[in-house]
């Protein structure tokens, strides 16, 4: 892990129509640190977690994301952002190594089939790798989700109830992720209501 | 920047293959071009049988069934992406410039192909003959170019609308409408035996030239909105 990321939540708020979502969220959290977004459903933890990637855009207030060379632009976002999260579809028509591939290619990492297949078996795909992804099931996706994010190794990680659909060992392998990637130095930003999801928070945000 | 790193050719070759990949795999775009194009010239060569037509009319035709199968096959290049929720993680993972380049030459690559197919079939079934093929195959180019290009442009915005399918055709034809005569032209100066002029070639290359930059330089708003 080279590359390290600050976000700034500055006063941000989200409107759709004339329905307020939120507003007036501020927080910061930089490398290393853990960031806790929790609230009852429909509170806005995925839309202030798509605001963070910039696939919305907030109705009120910035977001300003550094790195270790200044401020990151919009534009710049995609080489530094890792994401699971339920909005997160895959393509049927391919198998998991070739979906895994395209994302990686298209994001900032040019890996071969050997790195590819290795993070399979580590989130337990190895087996089904080459399978189409229409027959996978949802803890499977679920699976190859996490399996994208630890390939490009991002500066910052947004996790949307990351062990939704995952069975025991799938629960151990996010845990041991979050781990890992908070000790590399990853900003990680993680949505919840499970307890033990958001252990590693150092910072909370609470929608109502 | 990161994103810069990775040259945006590789980025463009990526989608096109993922495209031809999942193409190849489900065939629905193909099987549809195939299918409209086979009906369409079937329906046209039977009922005109063996009638003799103007070179004006023969080109018409021509370019009606290849209009009309890119209406078909090629707006769903980006609607299938909203309609499974790829867009998603496109959004997410992916440099925009490299999408829309990526698409428009998978969209030319699947029209060149397809008027290849239309074009023996054209000839058999109306009984055409093309004094010049050299002078025809640049009008065809550039007419596909043209055509696939506006496809996936308007795809890309007409993603999230409602009744996005109607509204493809709608609208993709008063922006085609300049190529699409200027191709009408051009074909039927190579079936009439002159050829087209430098100045209807450079027309038509100026149009496709002006739509392919508008696409790159205007993608990002289109995919961000």
């Amino acid at each position: 892990m080279t590359l390290h990321v600050t976000v700034e939540l500055v006063n941000v708020g989200k409107n759709y129509n004339c329905k307020t979502v939120f507003q007036g969220v501020n927080a910061l959290i930089g490398p290393g640190r853990c960031l806790g977004i929790t609230g009852p459903n429909g509170s806005g933890k995925t839309t202030l977690l798509n605001l963070i990637a910039g696939i919305e855009q907030p109705s009120e207030g910035y977001i300003c994301m550094r790195g270790t060379q200044g401020e990151i632009k919009h534009r710049e976002i995609v080489g530094y952002v890792g994401m699971v999260s339920p909005q997160i579809r895959f393509y049927d028509a391919m198998t998991g190594v070739e979906n895994i591939m395209f994302f990686s290619y298209c994001s900032r990492r040019n890996c071969n089939v050997k790195q590819v297949q290795e993070v399979c078996r580590k989130v337990g795909l190895g087996g089904c790798s080459h399978q189409l992804v229409s027959t996978y099931s949802t803890g499977m996706k679920q699976r190859l989700k996490l399996a994208i994010v630890l390939l490009l190794q991002p500066a910052l990680w947004l996790l949307d109830e990351p062990s939704s659909n995952l069975d025991a060992s799938g629960k151990e392998l996010v845990e041991e992720s979050m781990t890992r990637a908070l000790q590399d130095g990853a900003t990680v930003i993680v949505a919840t209501n499970e307890g033990w999801e958001s252990r590693h928070a150092s910072e909370q945000i609470t929608l109502i | 920047m990161l994103v810069n790193k990775l040259p945006l050719f590789n980025t463009v070759w990526i989608v096109f293959v993922k495209e031809v990949l999942c193409e190849y795999r489900t065939g629905y775009a193909l099987a549809t071009l195939v299918m409209f194009a086979l009906v369409t010239l079937s329906s046209i060569g039977m009922s005109i049988a063996g009638i003799p037509l103007s070179s004006e009319l023969t080109s018409v035709l021509l370019w009606v069934i290849i209009f009309f199968c890119a209406m078909a096959g090629l707006g769903r290049t980006f609607i299938e992406e909203e309609e499974t929720g790829t867009v998603f993680t496109l959004r997410l993972y992916f440099h925009y410039q490299g999408i829309i380049l990526g698409k428009m030459l998978y969209n030319i690559t699947l029209l060149v192909g397809i008027t290849c197919l239309i074009l023996p079939l054209f000839t058999i079934f109306l009984q055409v003959e093309f004094p010049s093929w050299g002078a025809l195959l640049p009008v065809l180019l550039l007419g596909d170019i043209g055509i696939g290009v506006v496809s996936t442009l308007m795809a890309a915005i007409l993603k999230s609308a409602m009744g996005k399918h109607s509204l493809f055709t709608i609208l993709t034809f008063p922006i085609v409408l300049p190529q699409f005569l200027s191709a009408i032209n051009a074909t039927s100066a190579v079936l009439s035996g002159r050829g087209p002029t430098i100045s209807e070639i450079l027309a038509m290359l100026g149009y496709d030239s002006i739509m392919i930059l508008a696409g790159y330089m205007f993608f990002e708003f289109i995919w961000h909105e």
